[in-house]
């Protein structure tokens, strides 16, 4: 328990401490609330208008956990191979697994306080929502999947991509374009079937839509994502995904060159 | 009580044999130094010992144990500093102390007294990223003098500092480890590793000799060494010098070139002279009893410093 928890202080203190994965994670998405609370709501009616500043507020809080799982993570484990680290805690009585948690544990908390923050923003520039209760926490389960998902495919950058930059480049280019192409930021009426199919099988993506679903109303969303057979692939997607990430991280991710 | 023992270690890469059936023994509070270029498998070697890799064939102990078994009684300081920048100098001695499995409060006491030991006291708050090379590398030693560390590997742990840095890093190790502890110095730079009670020379993944440093030096370069810096580096010099060196061995330096003699104070006179009918103008000439990087040159014909294996 003490050698996961100093894994965790550790990665939680150089998070909180670099500036660039503030900005992307916490900085940027409360940015795009701001503007997109202000600029897209078009010409909705008045009485929809908070709902869709809450849907808003939703997609920009997937963005930035994210972030926080696609490139923070990967971001920490190649700099700690890259500095060396790794070779050190090879020679030291602890095993990957405990550094493994720590290092995810910091990822979550810093992904729970940038979705925090982003909602708070949200609600302070008129973002408003429907959900209470039971719809809360199911929201909450979707919001774990998003980072089960995200941490998934950050382990994956992290252990695969050796150099830092390509593997804080190859979560970020992940992010930004699998959020384009599954419609994280436009209407899903407006993709192309393909990826219309993409999003709702992409879990990231269907989560969002899920949450959107509960929390702005189903009214915000083109389709059902609460379905059992729609549920059930995101919740199987999103663990494959952090299952791939942790297996490969165990087997790979401290192994030297 | 043997601290170490390394017996026909055999480690590939791809095909190559980075090791070569090397052997190895280190005593109980012995500070042994293993000299050798780059690529010449002393950091591989280093490695194994300290359980980061594994070897193909032969058998490592540390303390009578597997080194993956002996992870607690090894100290490691691998060559890249691997503090990390964004924390504090106390940061990241209590992150390492928890690792060891140091309670928080343990691990802030002991933390006080390591820093203090390697004269960081007054550091300790100050983030890494604004530590000098030094400074930095003293913390990361000591992420590896913990109470209870027998072996205490440093691979290459004056690389970048000025020599005098390198004293007082050398005099801050001893002042801190007891009688007890064995050390293993990985360095390619003879001054360093003149300050071991023993020394073994590896090159191309074999050991070439091992002797404390004044019976290397006496078995395998007891001859003068002449020191020649003339106006320009010719071949035309090079062609004079040889004929005075012992089998016509001359090794160029950055300024000029060294030759061996067995009777240094007749040679260099001698030298000066020829070199004068030849044209070529001596700028400065000293002779001196040989260093290690002599000894590694003589057994080799190669520089520590420019050989690759």
């Amino acid at each position: 328990m003490r050698q996961i928890s100093a894994a965790y202080t550790k990665a939680v203190k150089e998070l909180l401490r670099e500036k660039a994965a503030l900005f992307w994670t916490i900085a940027w998405p409360i940015i795009w609330v701001i503007i997109g609370s202000f600029s897209f709501t078009g010409s909705a009616p008045q009485q929809v208008i908070p709902y869709i500043k809450g849907s808003i507020a939703i997609s920009m809080m997937v963005f930035a956990l994210m972030i926080a799982g696609m490139s923070n993570l990967p971001a920490s484990i190649a700099g700690d191979r890259a500095n060396g680290l790794l070779a050190k805690l090879k020679s030291m009585p602890i095993k990957p697994y405990k550094d493994f948690i720590g290092r995810i544990s910091a990822v979550i908390t810093l992904s729970l306080l940038a979705a925090a923050l982003v909602i708070v923003i949200g609600t302070a520039v008129g973002a408003r929502f429907t959900g209470a209760g039971v719809e809360i926490l199911q929201a909450i389960g979707f919001v774990f999947l998003v980072i089960c998902a995200s941490a998934g495919v950050g382990l994956m950058a992290g252990t695969l991509i050796k150099n830092l930059q390509g593997a804080i480049m190859t979560g970020v280019g992940i992010a930004v374009i699998t959020s384009a192409l599954s419609g994280l930021f436009v209407p899903y009426e407006g993709l192309p079937v393909p990826l219309q199919t993409f999003a709702r099988v992409y879990p990231i993506s269907s989560a969002q839509a899920s949450i959107v679903h509960l929390l702005a109303g189903p009214n915000m969303v083109a389709y059902n994502p609460l379905t059992s057979s729609q549920i059930a692939l995101t919740i199987a997607l999103s663990f494959a995904l952090l299952l791939v990430g942790t297996v490969l991280y165990s087997r790979l991710g401290w192994k030297l060159e | 009580m043997l601290a170490i023992h390394v017996e026909n270690l055999v480690k590939k890469y791809d095909s190559r044999r980075v090791l070569d059936g090397v052997n190895l023994d280190v005593q109980e509070g012995e500070f042994y130094a293993l000299m050798g270029p780059n690529g010449s498998g002393k950091t591989t070697l280093a490695s194994i010992i300290a359980a980061v890799k594994t070897q193909d064939s032969g058998i490592v102990e540390v303390h009578g144990k597997k080194p993956t078994q002996a992870k607690e009684c090894i100290g490691y300081v691998p060559q890249e500093n691997f503090s990390s920048p964004k924390l504090s100098g106390k940061e990241n001695l209590v992150y390492f102390a928890s690792l060891m499995g140091y309670s928080r409060s343990q691990a802030n006491q002991l933390v006080v007294e390591m820093l203090q030991s390697v004269g960081l006291s007054e550091e300790a708050d100050k983030r890494v990223a604004k530590y000098s090379g030094g400074m930095r590398k003293r913390l990361e030693v000591a992420t590896a003098i913990f109470p209870g560390i027998k072996v205490l590997i440093l691979d290459e742990p004056t690389t970048g500092l000025d020599p005098a840095a390198r004293r007082a890093f050398f005099s801050m190790i001893q002042d801190i480890m007891d009688k007890k502890t064995s050390i293993i110095l990985i360095t390619h730079i003879g001054s360093d590793a003149e300050l071991a009670s023993r020394v073994g020379l590896i090159d191309n993944g074999k050991m070439i000799a091992e002797g404390t440093p004044d019976e290397l030096k006496r078995k395998h370069a007891d001859e003068d060494v002449i020191t020649v810096e003339t106006a320009g580096k010719t071949d035309s010099v090079l062609s004079v010098l040889k004929d005075y060196s012992i089998n016509g061995k001359v090794a160029e330096s950055e300024t000029g070139y060294k030759i061996y003699s067995s009777n240094g104070d007749r040679v260099l006179a001698d030298v000066v002279r020829s070199l004068d009918q030849a044209g070529h103008k001596v700028m400065r000439i000293e002779m001196a009893r040989p260093t290690l990087e002599d000894v590694f040159f003589r057994l080799t014909e190669r520089h520590l410093q420019e050989a690759t294996g």
